[in-house]
C-alpha cells in the first residue's frame, strides 16, 4: 500500500455498498490529494459507478464513510455535495435535453447566478448586468470545450461528441475542486481520445482541479493518470503509479485477464 | 340497529367492490404503467347493462324513454353479460384513447386526459340516453331469493352475500388465469418487460387490448353489483368509487393483486366503522389511508420497492 | 356585452397557470381546484360573516376584497408548504394520485365542516362591482400579472433550474440545485394563484360550496394545460382561455356540449402531443408573424 499524500481532499474510508445481497463495494479505501488526476480503473461491474454515485450522493454507502477536505459527507444530498465542490459527469450521459447548450451551462451555474427576487421580476439594470455577466461566463466555458457556436441550441440536438464535452462543461460550471469524470472517452476515436486528454490537463491547470476518473482505456489511463486505482468485485485490490499498478500482478490477473499490462483491451 | 356482524358484513362487501375496481385499474397499470379514468365510466355502464339486462325500464327523461328491453334475464345471466358488454367498451376506450398515444411514444400524462375525455364521452352518453336519474333494482330481481337471509344470528341482505361470492369467484378465477394460463402469464411477462415479451413472440398489443377487456369485465361486474345492492344514483356515480379505488390501489400497492383485494377490504370495513355522527366523513377514509401509506410506505402494503436506479 | 364569459375565461387562464407551473418543473399536481376552493371559502366566510369589512354595503368595498385575496393567499401558501413537503417526495403517478386524494379530503371536509353551509355551501356573497366589467378588469390584472411572473420565470435562474428538474431531477441535484426547494416553490406559487383566483370568483359567482373543489375541476383544468401546451406559459393561458369558452359557446347543440368537450380532450392531446402551443411554433410564429403579412414562402 503506498503512502497517501496528506492532506487529502477526498478520503474514502473502508466504504461499502450493498444493494440487497449484492455487494457493490466493500472497504474501499483511498485518498485523492489536491491537483491530483487519480485513476479508477476495472472490469465491468467492479464498483466504479457506485463509488462515484456514493462520493456524489446519489447512493448512501452502508459502510464507511467520505472525507472531503478532512469532513465528513455522510447525510449529505447530492445537491449539498456539489455546492461543496464536488461536481460530476454521468457514464450515460445526463443532460438538459430540451435546454439549449447555453442554458445547460447557466444550469451548472446555479449557485453563482442568484440575485434579489425584485429585481429579476422588474428586470432591473442590475439584474440584467448581472446575467449579462453569467452569460458572459457561460459562453467562455463554451468556448473553452468548442462549443460556442451551438450555444442557441437544444442539447438533444448535439452530435454524441459534442454531448460529452457539454456535460464537462456543464459539470465544471458548477466552480468545482474536484471534478468526478464517469467515462469521458466512451464511445470517442484515437483522435478525439487525444483531444480530450489534452483538454483534460488544460482544464486542470486553468481552474487547479483536482480529478478523479473512470476509463476502461487503460493506455489513455495510463498517460494520463498521476495515480490509480484498481477495482474487482467491489474491492480495491491496487493502488499506485500507473507503473506500480502496471506490474501489479492482481491486476494483470483480475482485470487483463493475464495479458500484460498496457496493450489495448 | 345494526350489530357488529352486520357492520363488518356491509364493510366486507362494499370492499369487495373497492378490490375488484382496483384490480381493473392494476391490470391496465401493470401493462402499460398508467391509470384508466375511463374505467369509473365503464363501471357506471356495467351497472346500467344490467339494469337494463335485468329486466329494468328506461324512466322518462332520457332519449331511450320508455324503452325496456323484451326480455328480463336472471340477475347472475344479467351481470354476465353487462360484465362482458363493459368489456367491450373497455376495449373500445383503448382503440381510441390508448392506442393513437402509444402509437407516437407520448408521455404517459396524456393517458390520462384522453382517457378521461373518453369517460366524459360515455358518461354524457348515459345520461342522453337514459336521463340524469337514479334507477333502483326492480322488485323480485332475484327471482326466488329471499331479500334476507340469517347469518349467524344477524340478519345480512341476500345481495350482499351474492356481492361476496361473486367477488370471491371472480378474483380466484382472475388470479388462476393469471398464474394458470398461457394468456395470463404472456399478459405478466408483458407488464414485467413489454420489449422482451414481443421478442419471445407474444403480441403485446393484442395483450394490451386482454388487460382492458379484462379490466372492463371487472368494473362491469363490479358496477352491477354495486348497482343491485344499493342503487344507481346517476351516470356519474361510478366516479366516486373510481376516485376511492384510486386510493385503495396505492394502499394495496401498483400492480399487486393480493394487495389490492387487501385494501380493498381495509378501505370498506374502515369505512363502515365510521361511527354514525361521523358519517359525513366517511368518504374521506379511502384518502386518509392512501395518504398515511403514501407518507409511510410508499410502494403500499404488499407492493414492489420502487425503482430507485441511477 | 355581457362580460360573463371573458371573466370566465380568464379565470379559467388563471387555473391553467396555475396547474402549469409545478407541471413546469414535472411535478403533475392536480392539487390546483383545492386550492381554488380554499380561496373562495375565504372570501365568503370573511365576506358574509365579518361585518366590519362592509358586506352590508350596497356595493362591497375593494380594500376587504384586497385583503380577502391577501388572507387567501398566505392560507394557500401555508397549507402548500406543509402539505407540499412530504407529496412532493413523490413522483409521477403517485403525486397525481395524493393530490386528487387532498381535493376530495377538501371537497369531504367542505361538506361536512359546521361553518362551511354543507351541500348548500355559501350565498348571497356581497359584489364588489356592479357588472361583470370589474370582475374582468381584476381577473385581467391578475392573469397579467401572473402571466409577466411567467415570462420573468424563463430569464431567471429558478425558472432554468424548474426546466432542469422537470428534465432530469438528479442531473438537476447534482449541479448543486436544491429539488426540492424548487418543486415547493413552483408548488406554493401554484396554490396562491389558485387561491386567488378563487377569491375572484366567489365574489362573482356569488355563491360557494364544495362542488367547485372536485375531481373533474383537476381534470378540466389539467386539460387546459395539456391542450394547450405545458413547454411554455402561453399555452395554458390559450388553453384556459378556449376550454372555458368552448362548451359556453357549444349552447346550442344541447345536450351533446360535453361529448363534443370530451371529443376535445379525448382527441387533443392525439393531434397535438404537445399542445397546440410550443416553444418552436412560438418562435416561428414570431419570425414569420403571419398575422401582418403573408410569409414570402408561402406564396411560392
Amino acid at each position: 500500500m503506498s503512502t497517501l499524500p496528506a492532506p487529502a481532499l477526498l478520503r474514502a474510508e473502508g466504504v461499502g455498498c450493498r444493494f440487497g445481497g449484492v455487494r457493490a463495494l466493500s472497504n474501499v479505501n483511498l485518498a485523492v490529494g489536491e491537483g491530483e488526476i487519480f485513476g479508477l480503473i476495472g472490469p465491468n461491474g467492479a464498483g466504479k459507478t457506485t463509488l462515484f454515485n456514493v462520493i456524489s450522493g446519489l447512493t448512501r454507502a452502508s459502510e464507511g464513510r467520505v472525507l472531503w477536505r478532512g469532513g465528513s459527507l455522510e447525510g449529505l444530498g447530492p445537491e449539498r455535495i456539489s455546492r461543496c465542490g464536488i461536481a460530476r459527469t454521468f457514464q450515460n450521459l445526463r443532460l438538459f435535453d430540451n435546454l439549449s447548450v447555453l442554458d445547460n451551462v447557466r444550469v451548472g451555474m446555479h449557485r453563482v447566478a442568484g440575485a434579489p427576487l425584485a429585481g429579476a421580476l422588474l428586470a432591473s439594470p442590475a439584474f440584467r448586468r448581472r446575467q449579462a455577466e453569467v452569460q458572459d461566463q457561460a459562453m467562455e466555458l463554451l468556448e473553452l470545450f468548442d462549443l460556442a457556436a451551438l450555444a442557441p441550441q437544444r442539447a438533444a440536438d448535439l452530435a454524441y461528441g459534442d454531448r460529452r464535452r457539454l456535460e464537462m462543461a456543464r459539470a465544471l460550471a458548477t466552480g468545482p475542486s474536484l471534478l468526478l469524470l464517469d467515462e469521458p472517452a466512451a464511445g470517442m476515436n484515437p483522435a478525439e481520445k487525444d483531444d480530450l486528454c489534452a483538454r483534460i490537463a488544460r482544464i486542470r491547470e486553468r481552474f487547479a482541479l483536482t480529478v478523479l476518473i473512470i476509463e476502461h482505456h487503460v493506455p489513455l489511463m495510463m498517460r494520463l493518470c498521476d495515480r490509480l486505482a484498481v477495482l474487482n468485485f467491489g474491492e480495491r485490490i491496487a493502488l499506485g503509479s500507473p507503473e506500480e499498478v502496471r506490474h501489479d500482478p492482481r491486476v494483470i490477473e483480475a482485470y487483463l485477464g493475464g495479458r500484460p499490462a498496457g496493450q489495448d483491451p | 340497529m345494526d350489530t357488529l356482524l352486520q357492520i363488518l358484513f356491509n364493510g366486507l362487501s362494499v370492499g369487495a367492490v373497492y378490490a375488484l375496481f382496483a384490480l381493473g385499474y392494476t391490470l391496465v397499470f401493470s401493462v402499460l404503467g398508467v391509470i384508466n379514468f375511463a374505467q369509473g365510466a365503464v363501471f357506471t355502464l356495467g351497472a346500467y347493462f344490467t339494469y337494463l339486462f335485468i329486466g329494468g325500464g328506461v324512466g322518462s327523461n332520457g332519449a331511450l324513454a320508455g324503452l325496456q328491453l323484451p326480455f328480463a334475464l336472471p340477475f347472475w345471466l344479467a351481470l354476465l353479460l353487462a360484465g362482458l358488454a363493459a368489456a367491450l367498451v373497455s376495449v373500445g376506450v383503448e382503440a381510441v384513447a390508448f392506442r393513437p398515444l402509444r402509437r407516437r411514444g407520448a408521455e404517459p400524462l396524456l393517458y390520462l386526459i384522453t382517457s378521461l375525455g373518453a369517460g366524459v364521452i360515455l358518461v354524457n352518453l348515459i345520461q342522453i340516453l337514459m336521463g340524469a336519474e337514479g334507477y333502483a333494482l326492480p322488485a323480485g330481481a332475484l327471482g326466488w331469493l329471499p331479500v334476507t337471509i340469517t347469518l349467524a344470528g344477524a340478519s345480512v341482505r341476500t345481495v350482499q352475500v351474492l356481492l361476496l361470492l361473486v367477488a370471491a369467484v371472480v378474483v380466484l378465477a382472475l388470479t388462476w388465469w393469471l398464474e394458470g394460463t398461457r394468456g395470463g402469464r404472456a399478459l405478466q411477462a408483458v407488464a414485467e418487460d413489454a420489449t422482451t415479451a414481443r421478442l419471445l413472440g407474444i403480441d403485446s398489443d393484442a395483450m394490451i387490448r386482454l388487460s382492458f377487456a379484462a379490466s372492463g369485465f371487472l368494473a362491469g361486474i363490479s358496477g352491477g353489483l354495486v348497482g343491485l345492492s344499493l342503487s344507481i344514483t346517476g351516470p356519474y356515480f361510478g366516479i366516486g368509487f373510481g376516485l376511492k379505488a384510486l386510493g385503495v390501489l396505492v394502499l394495496g400497492g401498483l400492480g399487486s393483486v393480493p394487495g389490492a383485494v387487501l385494501a380493498g377490504l381495509i378501505v370498506g370495513l374502515a369505512e363502515a366503522l365510521v361511527p354514525g355522527e361521523w358519517s359525513g366523513y366517511k368518504d374521506a377514509v379511502a384518502y386518509a389511508f392512501l395518504f398515511a401509506v403514501l407518507l409511510l410506505r410508499p410502494r403500499g402494503l404488499l407492493g414492489r420497492p420502487l425503482d430507485t436506479r441511477v | 356585452m355581457d362580460a360573463t364569459l371573458p371573466v370566465q375565461m380568464v379565470l379559467g387562464a388563471l387555473l391553467g397557470l396555475s396547474v402549469y407551473l409545478p407541471l413546469a418543473t414535472g411535478q403533475l399536481s392536480l392539487a390546483t381546484p383545492g386550492f381554488y376552493v380554499i380561496g373562495g371559502y375565504v372570501a365568503a366566510l370573511l365576506s358574509t360573516g365579518v361585518a366590519a369589512l362592509g358586506g352590508g354595503e350596497p356595493s362591497y368595498p375593494l380594500p376587504s376584497l384586497l385583503l380577502e385575496m391577501g388572507l387567501a393567499a398566505l392560507l394557500a401558501a401555508a397549507v402548500a408548504v406543509v402539505i407540499g413537503r412530504p407529496v412532493l417526495k413523490l413522483r409521477g403517478i403517485y403525486l397525481a394520485i395524493a393530490t386528487i386524494a387532498l381535493v376530495e379530503i377538501l371537497r369531504v371536509l367542505n361538506l361536512n365542516l359546521p361553518f362551511t353551509g354543507g351541500a348548500v355551501g355559501i350565498f348571497a356573497i356581497p359584489q364588489p362591482f356592479a357588472d361583470p366589467w370589474g370582475y374582468l378588469l381584476l381577473s385581467a390584472l391578475l392573469l397579467a400579472a401572473v402571466c409577466w411572473l411567467c415570462a420573468r420565470l424563463g430569464a431567471m435562474r429558478l425558472g432554468r433550474a424548474q426546466a432542469a428538474v422537470r428534465d432530469d431531477e438528479l442531473a438537476a441535484a447534482c449541479m448543486g440545485i436544491d429539488t426540492a426547494q424548487v418543486k415547493l416553490t413552483a408548488f406554493v406559487i401554484s396554490a396562491v394563484i389558485a387561491a386567488l383566483t378563487g377569491v375572484i370568483s366567489a365574489h362573482f359567482l356569488n355563491t360557494w360550496n364544495a362542488r367547485q373543489g372536485s375531481f373533474d375541476a383537476s381534470i378540466t383544468t389539467l386539460a387546459f394545460v395539456v391542450f394547450g401546451g405545458s413547454r411554455t406559459w402561453v399555452g395554458p393561458v390559450l388553453g384556459g382561455l378556449v376550454l372555458t369558452a368552448l362548451p359556453e359557446l357549444l349552447r346550442p347543440v344541447g345536450d351533446l356540449r360535453l361529448i363534443v368537450y370530451g371529443l376535445v380532450i379525448l382527441a387533443g392531446p392525439v393531434v397535438f402531443p404537445q399542445g397546440v402551443i410550443t416553444p418552436e411554433r412560438l418562435q416561428h410564429w414570431a419570425r414569420h408573424r403571419p398575422w401582418r403579412r403573408p410569409s414570402p414562402r408561402a406564396g411560392a
